[in-house]
């Protein structure tokens, strides 16, 4: 029977088919996609579906590292190594590859911010043309009691910027400061070869081709130098000719991943890396072993040094020092690679003083960059950065200039920088985002991030690799950030003083100068116009052939080498045990605010997003705690509370935290989590001038709380497996 | 009463005998046995029809709380669709959890069910009579429920039907090399011959329904409509008879095959802890064992509530709890074969997950050792006398335990062996969560509130059955001894 | 298009990887895998196609650790697939990998259970970037929704392109052409990738000439996973 639909019905069906079709929309999971929408004209070099690359350089470590950025529709979706770089040769580490979630983080600056009140995080947007005038009168004012701190990883046209900057001004030289490369000691390297050859300069270690390494602390697959250059050279180490494998020993209290690839981990002591060295140098002098030339050398180097409390100091047997230094001086290639500043200027003096014995050739002195244009950022040593604290605190710095380092929050709280902060006029801090510095500045100026930015990096010399590497954007920048470059030149032009010294329109422009001055390299090219392409197109400048590798000429040092043994801080009966920091290989010191580095699990606890106490389990017992317990960390100069993490691997007197959170600051990712070591540090430099990363002493106390540890593996089944026994010595 | 003494009048109409002895044994019988005790027309039908026309305050409260149930039931399914199933306490690799558990154990109560109606019948049990439909309706109701929860633990419900073998543009068969598929047709099978079965059942007390009510109105509409116009004629009772028959005949194998198929999500697997080759019928009498407990529990529910002592004596709890106890043994048999065969292989994991039942951690040691005392323990202590056997109490107790221990039994197999595999690096845990209770409480109000709403509509007893069951028993006398005989 | 010619394989030398990770996180970039917050990662939610297992081995008075990338193994006979009710996850003929379908997927979750391996990683809920981290998705590769399963393909967008590639410029393709992004980004080499059907590929020289250190992961399940292990470290048995 027909029945005619009425008006009501027909509306009451039709709201319902919209309904269901929305609710059908709305099913969950179809949110915050990018919507795919080709460009209507689409630019030439942007066609659908094909993927366009850019080479540039990662700026996730000063290394150097040429890149490639994979860019579709103008977005960059992929970073790969560039095959053609001779320093990592189209390889990558975890850092490198995250770099684009710098570039598309959601807590990136877009606008100069000024705030009225330092430290209160209430900051007004400016326009550029204010913001840059309010800085060139503020500098100018300063005239030459400008002090300027730039980052390791700043572009070597941007120190070079700077540099001439202070000198228009009459200021000192920028200094070049992070926590990571005071604490990967490159300054006490300098020092070492100064003494051990008479050349200030860095030392490349060829670990591919070294048949034993002795590495006194020095985590060099993890977050040290470069995990991806001795990455690849470990590669090589284990897959020498005719089924060769090296032999790796590392010496160190907690483990790390280059003691968890080693043959041999020797847990030594903290800060006892040099009296070791020292120890193996005097064995193979008394004892007689290897060639006559390195018993001579031994003998010539070695400083006096009684190897019974030696060893004591470091909780190693004797015995074992000795098989060591047997192994050592009886190896064809050995090679020994000194730690960082853990032990300080001596202990790193020590380790080299190993090479020299062995000859010198798993070795070389680096010289300077290639063109003399080209710059380098220098790491400066923890004591420069004292007295520029000294001097800030004494309103002898009427502006301070940072870029690049977040030295409000990589500085031990102790070492006062806070509150000399207090006494200078006006700080301005250049960064993509609101980390610590630029909440204790003035000024933040919203910078652009690598990957849209132009540059160039000197190779770092630790690796024996004569290259420039190019930086170019690899796509459109993402707001109204500008360079620092273009920030400076057109600063400068407001400063008198200044102003004759920066002729150039823009920073492209300076680079093309600084880049025209390279010798005939790899890419070729005749001409100013086909050399500045094929410097940005092949991702850099390296020789057509690989240079001669310079022989090691023969120590010339004037006295033995003589390492101290550590003076600990703090009472060893209220501070029982060692601290150790260190950096976890994701996380480093500065990944915080990257999603892919929090939330991928560090490699020996399986640990994300947070930070975490490793102690031997037998002490974990001893104290009542075990993992996920919160304990409290103390050391005479600060404390912190964290999660326990029973880690196996590390000496019993001796409690390990990682490095990298406890921001207060720096976007949602990295704010309010975990809690950072540098406040248990003192800030005070040990008797060698660097900071006493190792020395300090500590005491952990239970707090009754416990947490949920996001590790990614299941502890109690790795820890017990199936054999449900316990750790070995319990 | 006697069968010599048959006179004219109608069964309960007629006297006692005379001679004491004789007279007493007549009244013994009478008072024990259901199938003895003919009452007159009309007795019976008032009984069960009475609910379906009263309600107490109590039962408006309880259907009301049901009601409640299922609200929760649905809003925290659409929560979890909507929210994503993280919300619930699964992770990598327990993966399936208290929802198939579930799924297993409505599955696996309804079985008792269809063993009663069907295997009962073929094996001309007696004590059957009053009690098969109540465990018929367990099995429909409780596979309802079942069969919601393969689609609540999906991660894309509302793509279920990529499930089903229909003609799709992408020309898409199901896999049918998986128990999931298996499940699929076995389940659906098992519901529907189970509805069927309950239907064919019902259909001669739907019948006395509609006879029985004689204003017009819904009800008589109802009944009208649902029993299908059956009238009791020879020729209908016949065609009865023989579709009964070939649904009971039918049927058990399919029985014995959905639980060996859903036995099968486990045993296919090559998880530690279920690539066993006894799942099969490990899991069919564990279904057995926790379904007669079901019945029995609701048996002693309807029993109370409904006033339906007249139906359910202690010759139905006897034999109900004897039926449990052989069970009990069976599946400790299989239980105990289940766990020696892998720990006799030394599997490194298997060892592992021994190792946490009998020792911890916590939740596996705690959870095993009351397995062991609500599955064994309790019916093992507690029904080998007769006397605790009719007991309604104790038949309560060892039915909630017993129901109690197949759930963690389900839980056991499911969320503690899917914490342990071969990776070490790569265990777990399974935590509970709100929504997996929320849900599972919504299910068991699903099949309560069904119950609920059929006994407001139609009889819970199939009195058709007792009166068949009245009309083939006589007693007879040999001698002085009275004895109980039946028609064949 | 022609039926698979090639046997794609990965050789893992253990004793290469150093454990830096630049795998997972390469992993994360190519194939959009969503990260997880702390508290879904204590739950165990965590989502790495690749991961770094590490175990403890006694070793006196401590231990020695041993690292092992586990990620899906490519089983030629994978307990993963029958068990899947709708066909998510088969055997793909043209590329012989163990494909993973996301717009079939309906969230059983049996295939997880079935993995030996635990590689396969479930989206518990709507996988979310905060804007414009989302910019940075490869639209070569779909982004999943919640309640789907997902894990490794070999980079199966990587092998699609160079197939497609050598379609269209008309020849055969080069096996040597397709490399994953963990293989390609790893600093040591510990990862190689390779199509053990060509005589002349380096994958097929490596395990030559490795015979004594070879064996795949937990192998006696009878899975025929396409990833070799090289046992490393003391364990290494030279050439």
């Amino acid at each position: 029977m027909a029945r005619s639909i009425s008006r009501r019905s027909f509306l009451k069906a039709g709201a319902a088919v919209a309904a269901t079709s929305v609710l059908a929309g709305c099913q969950p999971g179809l949110r915050r996609w990018v919507t795919l929408e080709p460009y209507v004209v689409a630019p030439e070099e942007q066609p659908d579906g094909i993927p366009t690359w850019y080479a540039s350089v990662c700026r996730g470590c000063p290394a150097g590292c040429g890149i490639m950025a994979r860019v579709m529709n103008g977005r960059a979706v992929k970073i790969e190594g560039n095959p053609e770089h001779p320093l990592n040769a189209g390889k990558l580490c975890a850092n490198g590859q995250a770099g684009l979630q710098i570039l598309y983080n959601p807590d990136r600056l877009d606008a100069p911010l000024l705030t009225a009140k330092r430290g209160s995080r209430e900051f007004a947007r400016l326009p550029w043309d204010s913001a840059l005038s309010t800085l060139a009168a503020k500098v100018k004012d300063a005239g030459s009691a400008v002090a300027i701190v730039l980052g390791p990883t700043t572009s070597g046209h941007l120190v070079d910027l700077f540099q001439r900057l202070a000198k228009a001004l009459g200021a000192p030289a920028p200094l070049v400061f992070d926590a990571r490369s005071s604490w990967s000691g490159t300054a006490a390297l300098s020092a070492a070869n100064q003494a051990l050859w008479g050349q200030g300069a860095l030392s490349a270690y060829d670990l591919g081709g070294s048949d034993v390494i002795y590495s006194f602390g020095a985590d060099f697959l993890g977050a040290g130098l470069s995990p991806t250059r001795y990455g690849i050279e470990y590669g090589r180490f284990r897959s020498q000719p005719k089924g060769a494998r090296g032999y790796l020993v590392q010496f160190e209290p907690h483990m790390s991943i280059t003691a968890a690839k080693a043959d041999q981990w020797v847990p030594i002591a903290p800060g006892t890396e040099g009296l070791v060295a020292q120890a193996i140098a005097r064995i193979i002098a008394d004892e007689g072993l290897g060639t006559s030339d390195r018993i001579a050398r031994a003998a010539a180097l070695a400083g006096e040094i009684n190897l019974a409390s030696a060893a004591q100091a470091a909780g190693v047997d004797v015995q074992q020092l000795r098989q060591l230094a047997q192994v050592f001086a009886e190896a064809q290639r050995p090679l020994a690679i000194p730690g960082n500043g853990q032990s300080g200027a001596a202990g790193v003096t020590a380790a080299q003083a190993l090479n020299a014995i062995a000859g010198g050739a798993g070795m070389a002195l680096q010289g300077n960059p290639p063109a003399p244009a080209l710059v380098r950022a220098e790491p400066a040593g923890y004591g420069q950065v004292q007295h520029l604290i000294g001097q800030m605190g004494s309103g002898a710095v009427k502006a301070l200039l940072t870029y690049g380092t977040n030295l409000a929050y990589e500085l031990p709280a102790q070492a006062g920088f806070l509150d000399a902060l207090d006494k200078v006029g006006f700080v301005a801090t250049f960064s993509p985002f609101m980390d610590e510095m630029g909440a204790n500045s003035d000024m933040v100026l919203a910078e652009r991030t690598y990957l849209e930015s132009w540059g160039y990096a000197v190779v770092a010399p630790d690796f024996g690799v004569a290259a420039v590497t190019s930086q170019q954007p690899v796509v459109q920048p993402l707001n109204d950030a500008r360079s620092a470059g273009d920030v400076l030149l057109a600063m400068a032009k407001q400063i008198p003083s200044a102003a004759g010294a920066f002729t150039w329109s823009d920073e492209v422009a300076f680079l093309r100068e600084v880049a025209g001055g390279l010798p005939a390299g790899a890419a070729g090219g005749t001409g100013a116009d086909a050399q500045w392409a094929r410097f940005l197109q092949h991702g850099g400048w390296w020789p057509a052939s690989a240079p001669a590798s310079q022989p090691t000429p023969p120590p010339s040092a004037s006295a033995p080498i003589s390492v101290a043994a550590p003076q600990y801080q703090g009472d060893a009966t209220i501070y029982p045990f060692h601290l150790h920091v260190f950096a976890s290989p994701l996380l480093g010191i500065s990944g915080a605010n990257l999603p892919w580095l929090q939330g991928s699990p560090d490699p020996l606890t399986s640990m994300c997003w947070q930070t975490w106490v490793a102690i031997n389990p037998a002490t974990a017992r001893k104290l009542g705690v075990q993992k996920s317990d919160v304990v409290r960390v103390t050391t005479p100069y600060g404390e912190l509370e964290a999660p326990v993490y029973a880690y196996p691997a590390v000496r019993p007197d001796t409690i390990a935290v990682p490095l990298g959170q406890g921001h207060t600051d720096l976007g949602r990712y990295a704010q309010g989590r975990g809690a950072s070591p540098l406040a248990l540090l003192g800030g005070d430099a040990g008797p060698d001038g660097e900071p006493a990363w190792a020395t300090v002493r500590c005491q952990v106390t239970p707090t009754g709380r416990s947490v949920n540890m996001a590790t990614f593996e299941w502890t109690p089944g790795v820890e017990q497996g199936f054999f449900n026994q316990g750790y070995p010595g319990e | 009463m006697l069968e010599h003494e048959l006179g004219h009048q109608p069964a309960w109409e007629q006297p006692l005998p005379q001679e004491p002895r004789t007279r007493e044994q007549v009244e013994q019988f009478k008072e024990k046995k259901l199938l003895l005790d003919v009452r007159e027309p009309g007795y019976m039908d008032d009984i069960v029809m009475r609910p379906a026309y009263t309600a107490s305050p109590r039962l408006w409260i309880g259907f009301l709380l049901a009601g409640l149930g299922l609200v929760v039931l649905g809003a925290t399914w659409l929560w979890q669709m909507v929210g994503g199933i993280g919300i619930y306490g699964i992770a990598r690799p327990v993966m399936w959890s208290i929802y198939i558990v579930n799924f297993v154990y409505f599955i696996g109560i309804g079985h008792a069910g269809t063993f009663i109606s069907a295997a009962f019948r073929a094996m001309k049990i007696q004590f059957r009579a009053p009690i098969s439909r109540p465990a018929e309706l367990l099995t429909v109701f409780g596979l309802t429920a079942a069969g919601l929860f393969p689609l609540i633990h999906l991660g894309r419900s509302w793509k279920a039907y990529f499930l089903i073998p229909y003609p799709n543009a992408r020309q898409i068969w199901p896999s049918f090399h998986s128990p999931l598929v298996w499940d699929l047709m076995a389940i659906s099978t098992y519901l529907s011959c189970s509805a069927l079965f309950a239907y064919l059942s019902l259909l001669p007390d739907l019948a006395m329904a509609r006879d029985r009510e004689t204003r017009p109105g819904w009800r008589k509409r109802l009944y009208e409509i649902t029993s299908l116009g059956f009238r009791g004629t020879q020729q209908e009772w016949h065609l009865h008879t023989v579709a009964m028959d070939v649904f009971t005949y039918a049927i058990i194998p399919v029985m014995f095959s959905v639980h060996t198929i859903v036995s099968w999500d486990f045993a296919m697997a090559i998880q530690p802890g279920w690539h066993s080759t006894v799942f099969g019928p490990y899991f069919v009498v564990g279904a057995l064992f926790s379904g007669a407990a079901a019945v029995i529990l609701i048996l002693m529910i309807i029993r109370k509530y409904m006033h339906l002592e007249y139906f359910i004596r202690s010759e139905h709890m006897n034999g109900m709890a004897m039926f449990l106890l052989i069970l009990s043994f069976t599946w400790a048999y299989f239980y105990f074969n289940d766990y020696l065969v892998p720990w006799y292989g030394q599997d490194p994991a298997e060892k592992v997950l021994s190792f946490q039942f009998a020792r911890g951690p916590f939740p596996a040691n705690v959870l095993w050792y009351l397995l062991l005392i609500c599955n064994l323990a309790l019916p093992w202590g507690l029904l080998w006398n007769r006397k605790w056997r009719t007991s309604p109490l104790v038949l309560t107790i060892v039915g909630i335990s017993v129901n109690v221990g197949m759930y963690i039994e389900r839980v056991l197999i499911i969320t503690i062996s899917l914490g342990v595999n071969q990776m070490p690096y790569d265990w777990g845990v399974y935590r509970l969560q709100l929504p997996e209770v929320l849900i599972t409480t919504g299910a068991f109000c699903l099949v309560i509130f069904l119950f609920f709403l059929f006994s407001r509509f139609f009889p819970i007893i199939p009195v058709w059955e007792v009166k068949e069951g009245q009309e083939m028993h006589r007693l007879r006398q040999i001698g002085r001894a009275v004895v109980d005989t039946r028609v064949e | 298009m022609e039926l698979n010619t090639h046997k794609w394989t990965m050789v893992i030398d253990q004793d290469r990887c150093t454990g830096c990770s630049a795998c997972v996180i390469a992993c994360h970039a190519e194939n959009n895998v969503p990260i997880v917050d702390e508290n879904q990662v204590w739950r165990g939610r965590g989502m790495h196609w690749i991961r770094i297992e590490r175990y403890w081995e006694p070793d006196g008075q401590y231990v020695k650790a041993r690292l092992l990338p586990v990620l899906c193994q490519q089983c030629d006979s994978a307990p993963c697939e029958p068990v899947c009710p709708v066909f998510a996850t088969y055997h793909s003929e043209r590329q012989n990998l163990n494909v993973q379908v996301y717009n079939r997927c309906v969230g059983t979750r049996y295939c997880s259970n079935n993995d030996p391996y635990k590689v396969r990683y479930f989206n518990f809920f709507p996988p979310q970037w905060d804007e414009p981290l989302n910019q940075q998705l490869n639209p070569d590769v779909t982004v999943r929704s919640a309640g789907v399963m997902e894990k490794c393909s070999f980079c199966v967008q990587r092998i699609a392109r160079a197939e497609q590639a050598a379609l269209a410029e008309g020849r055969q393709l080069d096996p040597s052409e397709v490399v994953p992004a963990c293989v390609q980004t790893c600093p040591p080499s510990a990862l190689l990738f390779g199509d053990l059907n060509d005589p002349n590929s380096q994958i097929a020289s490596v395990l030559a000439g490795s015979k004594g250190r070879q064996y795949r992961l937990l192998e006696d399940l009878g899975t025929q996973p396409s990833v070799y292990y090289l046992k490393g470290g003391e364990t290494n048995v030279g050439a």
